[in-house]
């Protein structure tokens, strides 16, 4: 008989570990919460952003503008939630929502959701994974990771050599021909978006962007990095999803910025369960995935063992 | 969406697909009662797996593995006219194949269906 592809939900609802009523039910979507999330996210925005005016004449400003940079980053949160349909039930408001995050942190919308596809399909592959974080090979390269200095080195590469008209042999595998334009011309479109902003900066003599948007984006990546090496790295590289991603168990102000994806195993196992529904999800799934009861911090606890083991074998 | 159970709707009136009508005899293949109301039901026949819509414009099928990556559809996320792969959130309005959401770009095949006493037929 012809068969679906074995995925992880065909293979939860295979083993009993999920059945077809609670995949209807955890699946189901509404506005609501996403609204409602926004609106708080909203106005955490515009406290990070008060705290930076209060501080502007003092060197204050610079933690200021990282906590405010640590929120603009997790932009990429609801982004990813918009990529998967699942923030709002409204199809187009997940669209729109998701262009304007991606303008936020120069994440080209249609390119991500092509880009992590793939990184659904193949999951940790090394050589597949086109998201895939490699493990470092030493404290060097952990840390220059952390830096986020070769993410904004890749990130601004990618943007130009789209805007450019051009595609990586790799990112042709997972974007079909007939979209190659649309990628390309999301990519101008950025570009021309930033011109224009800063245009209309140095017309108006009005810097103030620089300072709640340009220079906190780049103090707060360091942070999404940290937060992004918790999801896979260090996990074995095998298809299996219960082992190659992690769950993290986090704080409520962590799960409120990352919308709820520290549940990331549960997220794999079912990328059309809303975040809303993740922590239910959890409670189904957690005895058949990996649980970092350390959260973050546990995360990169257990990477740096690794670092450490490796380079204990290395000189042996 | 409907909130009427799925025995009380309709099927759709007009073949789903662009294709000419077939001329093969339609079959039964599940009894209304058994669709799950406002969401899709997976049916195999012979060696073919459907999806069964119920829709607030009546019964709609197609084939049941996405053609993007192959994932069984009956799986995914149903809203309205909407089914959604559970692989890659790909999607297609089920009353005409139309994809309407990345990575699915191409339209899925949709089938021919009615309902006569209380059986959805389908020329397969």
């Amino acid at each position: 008989m012809t068969q679906g592809v074995v995925t992880p939900l065909t293979q939860a609802l295979a083993e009993g570990k999920l059945t077809r009523e609670d995949l209807k039910s955890l699946m189901q979507r509404s506005d609501g919460p996403a609204l409602r999330r926004l609106a708080l996210w909203l106005l955490v925005l515009a406290v990070t952003a008060t705290l930076i005016t209060l501080a502007w004449d003092s060197w204050l400003i610079w933690p200021a503008m990282l906590l405010h940079g640590v929120v603009l980053v997790h932009h990429f949160s609801l982004q990813h939630e918009c990529v998967h349909y699942t923030a709002f039930r409204t199809r187009w408001l997940n669209d729109l929502v998701g262009q304007i995050c991606g303008l936020i942190i120069m994440v080209p919308h249609r390119f991500f959701r092509y880009e992590h596809c793939d990184h659904h399909t193949y999951t940790q592959l090394t050589g597949k994974d086109p998201e895939q974080v490699p493990m470092p090979r030493g404290y060097g390269e952990y840390l220059l990771y952390l830096s986020a200095l070769p993410y904004w080195k890749t990130k601004f590469t990618e943007v130009a050599r789209h805007a450019a008209g051009r595609l990586s042999e790799a990112e042709k595998r997972f974007i079909p021909r007939e979209e190659y334009a649309a990628v390309i011309r999301d990519a101008r479109v950025m570009l021309a978006i930033y011109a224009l902003i800063f245009a209309g900066m140095a017309a108006s003599g009005w810097w103030g962007l620089v300072w709640y948007w340009i220079i906190p984006v780049f103090l707060g990546e360091p942070v999404m990095r940290f937060i992004r090496m918790t999801e896979h790295v260090g996990r074995p590289e095998v298809a299996q999803m219960s082992e190659n991603t992690r769950t993290n168990l986090v704080s409520a102000p962590w799960r409120f910025l990352c919308w709820n994806m520290n549940y990331h195993a549960e997220h794999h196992y079912v990328a059309s369960v809303p975040f809303h529904a993740l922590p239910r999800l959890h409670e189904r799934l957690r005895d058949h995935i990996h649980v970092e009861p350390g959260g973050y911090l546990g995360a990169h606890r257990d990477i740096l063992r690794r670092i450490r083991a490796q380079s204990r074998e290395g000189r042996e | 969406m409907s909130a009427k159970p799925a025995s009380t709707k309709p099927a759709s009136t007009k073949p789903a697909s662009t294709k000419p009508a077939s001329t093969k005899p339609w079959r039964d293949v599940i009894a209304l009662a058994d669709l799950e109301p406002n969401w899709v039901t997976r049916v195999q026949v012979g060696q073919r797996l459907i999806a069964v819509y119920d829709t607030p414009s009546g019964i709609h099928a197609s084939l049941a593995l996405c053609n993007h990556g192959g994932a069984d559809l009956c799986d995914g996320y149903f809203d309205g006219h909407v089914i959604e792969c559970p692989l890659h959130q790909g999607a297609f309005d089920v009353r005409d194949g139309r994809p309407v959401a990345a990575p699915a770009t191409r339209p899925m095949r949709v089938l021919e269906v009615r309902v006569r006493d209380g059986m959805v037929q389908m020329r397969l």
